[in-house]
């Protein structure tokens, strides 16, 4: 009979970014089971979608999660102009391409440096978060805010990169591109992290399949799936760039499927520079789409996203659903912790790069009348005040 | 009673106590600014120049916060173990010869008794952390004990090898007996110690009792204000001893030309502590099975082999 | 041992900080900070309100204005997303790139130009 200890990490943890609780059952330092709780971070953007205009809508979109807001307003976007069943310029949809592989870049660097700083490589971080700021600058100079682009707009974008921009920009990918490769030298060649992550969190093939995993968790796992292949959005099937998979299975090879992802993107961002078509970058749309339902896909630096938008002819969505891709690894995260030690824990939750206020998302569902609906935030602070003044008694 | 008078400055002011504690202010700054230049940034800067009062700041900040003790935590051990963490050090620093003589007479065997007084404090952490009733420090307990049990013989073995070098047992006697220093005579044994320094210190690749993205903070989880002032000052006092006793036993004390012993003596201080400071900046965190594997099956052999050869090399000249 | 050269050749080099706010940085020319309200072309038509997303525009009576009425702007809720300035018909608005806003009083970041 093994005695089982349990440990709660979150929802305030130094390794735990957003609010979120991760219960762990140990035998000693060896980890069990673990049984994750939703809900900490949870804000009713579905329902407050239903109440704001569809333009306003991006921007609410764009706040579900700080760090990927433009895969988000992309593929909101994308649902919504197929509702319109309109086609947005090419240049549009070159620029489309250039700010969702900047934002991959971003995230990307930054979660090399978050692995770094998990395994308690403080130099490593510092290095790498040092070198994103050049990243910003670059976001800074096309759309006018680090990190936050708010450059979508439904029918085309908003912001357009003129030629002496282009050359800041190709300077800034080159200086990109060789800092990223040296940190890519350095997790092949540095034996602690390699001590760290080698054969920690090791998720099988056919596991990875079965609990839908997505993003590089999946493609970490030897498995060729990638929205941007699959089911070519905004022209990315007219830019050539190979799908990175290694067939290590463990953080290892996640955090090397990101480094080889950013060298991607870089190539991706210059061939699009290249090949930028002229013309206009927005088409002017009525204020209100036709009824009908559209999902988008895209790929969000962490795995696939889902958008899927209902109209009814009014000037407000009717109904808004996002499937994000944290929410959809977290099942493939707790059989990848199961038989691990506590030392593992920050390395392989982050090795799905979690976002966490991503993932909340509430759907209540009466199950004998069929009725589903969602709450406002208003609604859900009335019954949580409601739910621990009652706990209280 | 001028002889009184003469000791008891020698015991509270230099090379006593506060000479001592200023040392470990000093070494934290250097410390601290070290591997902000390494990190490309600059470190403290604006409490004194070029941050150089911040660790006095810290610890004057952290002795006017709250001060408190867990309602299940034994109340006796969660006040003591502060106290004995930050005097422990210091008492075995006072064999330690930075003038060319130390503060207490120097016998045969004040190596050993050094040594045992870091067992003590090893100890100390333990109870720390294991009275402390949250489930992280009793983690981060049993991590210091585990982590404690890779270093200690090795080190050990390490600094016999120099004293058998030297023929005593007397922290003083080696100093003064090194004609070449012994990091040049034994550098497997000055290896192996530096590591075993890391390990003692809880620095990074060896900061696994106190990983802060893991367990929290470790066996210091739930102490604030005064307490923790002391646990910290203890971190800079044990860095001044570890340094104090490589630079005695293998870097040759204060033997130098021109200067002073005492300035001698503090610059190889500064050489070993910035050695610490580049292996804390260079690598990860180790795991637990990791480190004790590693130091039984890589650090012991080496250790024991430091030691043959000294004896085979002492035999045949 | 991966990145020791790395770390030792950064050693002698001057630090990548910049003591704000001692030493400051050029935002880019795009970047989005405070409004600038050109009250002289405001005409009252209230889009700006209508369009805001973070709800930080309001409109309030003003006898400047040949609509009657002129938008006041909430700081303190402004997302900086620069809707207003590109809904509006007459560019009376323009986000300018000063983006030092933090203030002890909600009542300073009130945007109310007259």
């Amino acid at each position: 009979m093994m005695s089982i200890y349990r440990i709660p990490v979150g929802p305030q943890h130094p390794a735990i970014k957003e609010g979120f609780q991760w219960n762990f059952k140990l035998d000693g330092e060896v980890i069990v089971d673990v049984t994750p709780r939703l809900g900490f971070v949870h804000r009713g953007i579905e329902k407050g979608m239903e109440l704001r205009s569809w333009v306003q809508g991006i921007y609410l979109a764009e706040r579900i999660c700080g760090i990927c807001n433009t895969p988000h307003t992309t593929c909101y976007c994308l649902a919504v102009e197929q509702l319109y069943d309109v086609e947005v310029p090419k240049r549009a949809q070159y620029l489309r391409i250039i700010i969702n592989e900047l934002n991959r870049i971003h995230s990307h660097l930054l979660w090399i440096g978050v692995l770094g700083m998990e395994i308690g490589f403080m130099t490593y971080f510092m290095y790498v978060w040092r070198d994103r700021e050049r990243v910003m600058d670059i976001v800074e100079l096309i759309t006018g805010n680090r990190v936050t682009m708010s450059m979508n707009m439904i029918g085309g974008v908003v912001y357009d990169i003129t030629p002496p921009m282009e050359g800041i920009i190709r300077r800034g990918l080159d200086y990109l591109e060789e800092r990223t490769k040296y940190y890519k030298e350095v997790l092949l060649n540095e034996p602690t992290i390699r001590a760290r992550t080698e054969n920690v969190g090791v998720l099988s093939k056919s596991d990875a399949i079965d609990l839908c995993a997505v993003g590089p968790t999946l493609r970490g796992s030897d498995v060729k799936s990638d929205a941007r292949f699959d089911e070519p959005y905004s022209s990315y099937d007219e830019i050539s760039f190979n799908l990175v998979t290694y067939p290590y299975c463990d953080v290892y090879a996640r955090a090397l499927v990101r480094a080889d992802e950013t060298l991607e993107s870089i190539k991706i961002i210059r061939e699009c520079l290249d090949k930028m078509p002229s013309g206009p970058i927005k088409v002017r749309l009525k204020r209100t789409p036709p009824p009908g339902e559209a999902v988008a896909r895209v790929e969000a630096p962490r795995g696939e996203l889902l958008h899927y938008v209902k109209s009814d002819g009014k000037e407000k969505p009717y109904r808004v659903k996002m499937r994000t891709p944290t929410l959809a690894n977290i099942p493939a995260t707790c059989e990848m912790l199961k038989g691990y030690y506590i030392a593992d824990i920050p390395a392989i939750i982050a090795s799905i790069d979690p976002c966490y206020c991503c993932t909340e998302r509430m759907l209540f569902i009466d199950i004998n009348s069929g009725k589903s609906w969602v709450w406002t935030d208003s609604e859900l602070r009335r019954y949580s005040l409601k739910y621990y003044r009652e706990r209280r008694k | 009673m001028m002889n009184v008078l003469y000791y008891l400055f020698r015991v509270l002011i230099y090379p006593g106590f506060l000479f001592i504690s200023a040392l470990a202010f000093v070494f934290e700054w250097i410390d601290r600014k070290a591997h902000a230049h390494f990190q490309n940034r600059i470190g403290p800067l604006y409490a004194g120049p070029h941050g150089f009062l911040q660790p006095l700041a810290d610890f004057i900040k952290l002795m006017a916060k709250e001060d408190f003790t867990p309602t299940w935590a034994n109340p006796v051990f969660f006040n003591i173990t502060p106290v004995l963490a930050a005097t422990l050090p210091v008492f075995a620093s006072f064999y330690i010869p930075f003038t060319g003589m130390p503060v207490l007479p120097p016998f045969e065997g004040d190596l050993v008794l050094v040594l045992t007084l870091t067992t003590f404090f090893t100890i100390t952490a333990f109870l720390a952390g294991w009275f402390s009733s949250n489930r992280f420090s009793s983690v981060g307990a049993i991590r210091v004990v585990l982590q404690f049990l890779g270093y200690e013989i090795p080190m050990f073995i390490s600094l016999g090898s120099a004293a058998i070098a030297a023929g005593s047992l007397s922290i003083t006697k080696i100093a003064n007996s090194q004609v070449i220093p012994f990091a040049i005579l034994q550098p497997l044994g000055f290896a192996i110690y530096i590591i075993a320094l890391q390990a003692e210190l809880e620095k990074i690749p060896f900061d696994i009792p106190e990983a802060e993205s893991e367990i929290v903070a470790g066996w210091l989880t739930e102490f604030a204000g005064r307490k923790l002032a002391f646990f910290r000052l203890s971190e800079d006092l044990r860095l001044v001893l570890g340094a104090g006793l490589a630079t005695a036993v293998f870097l040759g004390g204060g033997s130098g030309a021109i200067l002073p012993p005492i300035v001698w003596f503090l610059i190889k201080m500064v050489i070993v502590v910035l050695i610490a400071t580049s292996l804390r900046t260079v690598f990860a965190r180790l795991k637990i099975d990791q480190v004790v594997r590693g130091a039984w099956k890589y650090l012991l052999p080496l250790a024991l082999l430091q030691l043959l050869i000294t004896k085979i090399l002492l035999v045949v000249m | 041992m991966a990145m020791l050269r790395e770390i030792w050749r950064h050693f002698f080099k001057k630090p990548v900080t910049v003591k704000y706010p001692f030493e400051k940085l050029e935002p880019a020319e795009r970047y989005r900070g405070r409004h600038e309200f050109y009250i002289d072309r405001c005409v009252g038509c209230g889009l700006c309100a209508k369009e805001c997303p973070a709800l930080a525009i309001e409109m309030v009576p003003s006898d400047k204005t040949v609509g009657g009425k002129k938008p006041v702007f909430y700081l303190d809720r402004c997302i900086f997303c620069q809707q207003c300035e590109r809904i509006c018909p007459r560019n009376a608005i323009k986000l300018t790139k000063f983006y030092e806003l933090a203030a002890y009083d909600k009542s300073e970041l009130v945007l109310d130009i007259s």
